[in-house]
């Protein structure tokens, strides 16, 4: 720990003990006459207004890893990485259609996690599952990406690059881990919904300086696009090709227009099907809440476009280009941007910001695969009877296991393992949009073709994503394959040939007479906007402050 | 599966009353309706059709053209969705007396 910047590391430190503090009081904020109900850990008492859920959600919607990861993908390939912002764009007019729909359905019925929805939707326990199972699978790397962007930060600080031993360079991780995982144990949603606050603040400030302040610093913004566009242009030693594109092109030179185009529509599409996505939506209070935010949010998107530009900045200045060479990993471009760029205390704030920056979506993440588990396998498969009070012990525990199991992710394996899975992940969750989506909408679709369909997206996604090369690896290189001569986001080609199935299957399995199951819902529920929380709930549940 | 297939006794089936019911307020305002659509599908359409923005120029100061496009679109998204989330108050009505309400009518 000998060149850590004092300045930097005292900041850090004490925004991290204000957040913990935050944290651990947000217990006590709204607090019901009864706890022990997945209402109230789960959703925050389900009560959240247009205010507190834009909070929320921006500070859910983008997490740690985007802020390292999207100008990472930037600064090393070029304008591919802004499909990022052209996803967070699309996702807004695409949840507009769905997402009231189904805040409303799961409000009328009390559910607290998308596979009750399927649940109640299908009567089918197995595609309850399938939906559980995809959503916990696709949330564990991506609570690990957010402790690989916590690593970022602590790299660059030199807090963690002293001991060879693992455990030992990574302590102060562990130490920021065990505190979320605590603060989520006893807030449960309300920890990160207060977090947000102070997470959401700060990137606004450090992102809004940080984009008048670098231009200034390095030339003003036509240096920097001029400097990315000649570096992007410049050839390759390792593969012969230009090293990235500064326009998306129309010649297959690696990023081609048709694979920006899908990836940042498998993307949206994915983005608001993201179970931790869904409980922050469902914590908000009424149905209007959820189409306001739908055009304040991209408030955040513009923040994201911002961020993205960092990878530019940090192409266009020498030094941080040259330290990121050195240390061989992408991933430190904006750490290191920013220690050039300010004075320490104020990378000390910017760095802050990014750490808590990944504890507020972990600690949602964590949430919402309990909560999945609780509901769809626990509940269903183990223990029918359960108490809401047994089901919120069952989940506070889940977060910790998710969270440790997450942990142990980051630690153990090599990075580009989370990195691949995340990207896997996104494949996966686009293969419950048909049920999920499609099931707001129409129970047209028999439940076994869905499943037979899912199951085979899963298997397309997993196999296609595996078998991606380019000249330096040979597995696992990028989310794009090759179909009909066009590039295309492997999400997409799975999800299609997931629908096709499942609209193949539905009339023969009907034909066949397959037991269609029962359908809880009603078609106005889908619309309605109940005032109050929904009446099977324990007493006090149901009383809201203002807010 | 553990339920068995029993036919729903209430109005909650595959066929029929889910596309009815949607459909009254559409009907009822079909302007308002198409305006929303036409909102909402140009949100997303003048995003993922990339020939439309993929060019170095012209550029707007020493923005080139498809970076300055995609920051400003967002402020223009923000307004579209707001006023499609206007027009939708509109298609519901009261006389019609459906379910299909927001909360900005309550209040």
């Amino acid at each position: 720990m000998s060149n850590v910047n004092t300045v930097v590391f005292t900041i850090v430190l004490v925004l991290f003990v204000i957040v913990t503090a935050v944290g651990f009081l947000a217990a006590r904020w709204r607090r019901p006459p009864v706890m022990a109900h997945l209402n109230e850990w789960g959703l925050a008492g389900r009560g959240f207004g247009t205010f507190i859920t834009w909070f929320l959600l921006g500070g859910d919607l983008y997490t740690a890893y985007t802020f390292i990861a999207v100008p990472a993908l930037v600064f090393g390939s070029g304008s591919i990485g802004f499909f990022a912002v052209s996803y967070t764009i699309m996702a807004y007019p695409i949840a507009f259609i769905f997402l009231p729909r189904l805040w409303s359905i799961c409000r009328v019925h009390n559910w607290v996690t998308p596979g009750d929805f399927i649940r109640g939707r299908y009567g089918s326990r197995g595609l309850a599952l399938a939906m559980a199972f995809t959503g916990i699978l696709a949330l564990m790397p991506y609570i690990a990406l957010q402790l690989v962007g916590i690593q970022a930060v602590l790299t660059v600080m030199g807090v963690n690059a002293s001991s060879t031993n693992t455990y030992v360079k990574d302590l102060p991780l562990f130490v920021a881990f065990l505190v979320l995982a605590i603060f989520t144990y006893v807030s449960g949603l309300r920890a990160p919904a207060a977090i947000a606050f102070i997470k959401d603040t700060l990137i606004y400030v450090f992102v809004l300086v940080a984009v008048f302040y670098i231009p200034t610093r390095l030339g003003g913004w036509g240096h920097i696009f001029g400097a990315a566009q000649t570096h992007f242009a410049s050839i390759s030693p390792a593969t012969g090709k230009p090293i990235g594109t500064f326009i998306p092109t129309t010649k297959s030179t690696g990023s081609t227009q048709f694979d920006f185009a899908t990836l940042a529509l498998g993307s949206a599409m994915a983005l608001f099907v993201y179970p931790h996505i869904i409980t922050g939506t469902l914590a908000s209070k009424r149905r209007g809440i959820i189409k306001r935010n739908m055009s304040l949010l991209p408030a955040y998107a513009v923040l994201l476009g911002l961020i993205a530009l960092f990878g530019y900045m940090a192409v266009a200045d020498p030094v941080t280009a040259a330290d990121v060479k050195k240390a061989g990993n992408a991933q430190l471009a904006v750490p290191y941007l920013f220690q050039h760029m300010f004075p320490s205390w104020f990378t000390g704030i910017a760095f802050a910001g990014i750490i808590i920056g990944a504890l507020v979506p972990a600690a949602i993440m964590a949430i919402a695969a309990a909560n999945l588990f609780t509901r769809n396998i626990f509940k269903e498969f183990f223990k029918p009877d359960a108490s809401p009070a047994l089901e919120t012990r069952m989940s506070q525990w889940a977060s910790l296991v998710v969270k440790f199991g997450a942990l142990v992710f980051a630690v153990e394996l090599p990075h580009t393992f989370s990195i691949n899975l995340q990207l896997l992940g996104g494949v996966w969750i686009l293969q419950i949009f048909p049920m999920l989506v499609g099931g707001l909408y129409t129970r047209w679709f028999h439940r076994w073709a869905l499943l037979t369909g899912w199951f085979a997206g899963m298997i397309y996604g997993t196999i296609a994503a595996y078998n991606v090369k380019n000249a330096t690896t040979s597995h696992w290189a990028g989310s794009s394959d090759i179909v009909f001569g066009h590039s295309i986001y492997i999400g997409i080609t799975a999800i299609i040939i997931n629908v096709v199935i499942a609209v193949i299957l539905t009339p023969i399995l009907r034909a066949a007479r397959v037991p269609e199951g029962t359908d809880e819902t009603l078609p106005h529920q889908y619309t309605a906007d109940p005032e109050d929380a929904p009446a099977p709930v324990p007493a006090g549940v149901g009383a809201h402050l203002e807010g | 599966m553990n339920q068995p297939y029993t036919t729903p006794s209430t109005p909650s089936g595959p066929q029929g009353p889910p596309i009815t019911n949607a459909k009254r307020p559409m009907a009822a305002h079909p302007i308002t309706s198409a305006a929303i659509f036409v909102l909402v599908a140009a949100s997303i359409c003048c995003t993922l059709i990339v020939p439309i923005y993929a060019h170095i120029t012209p550029k707007i100061g020493d923005w080139p053209f498809f970076y300055f496009y995609l920051l400003a679109y967002m402020p223009l998204v923000a307004i579209a969705l707001w006023l499609a989330t206007l027009l939708q108050r509109r298609l519901a009505t009261p006389a019609d007396g459906s379910a299909v309400s927001d909360a900005e009518v309550a209040q």
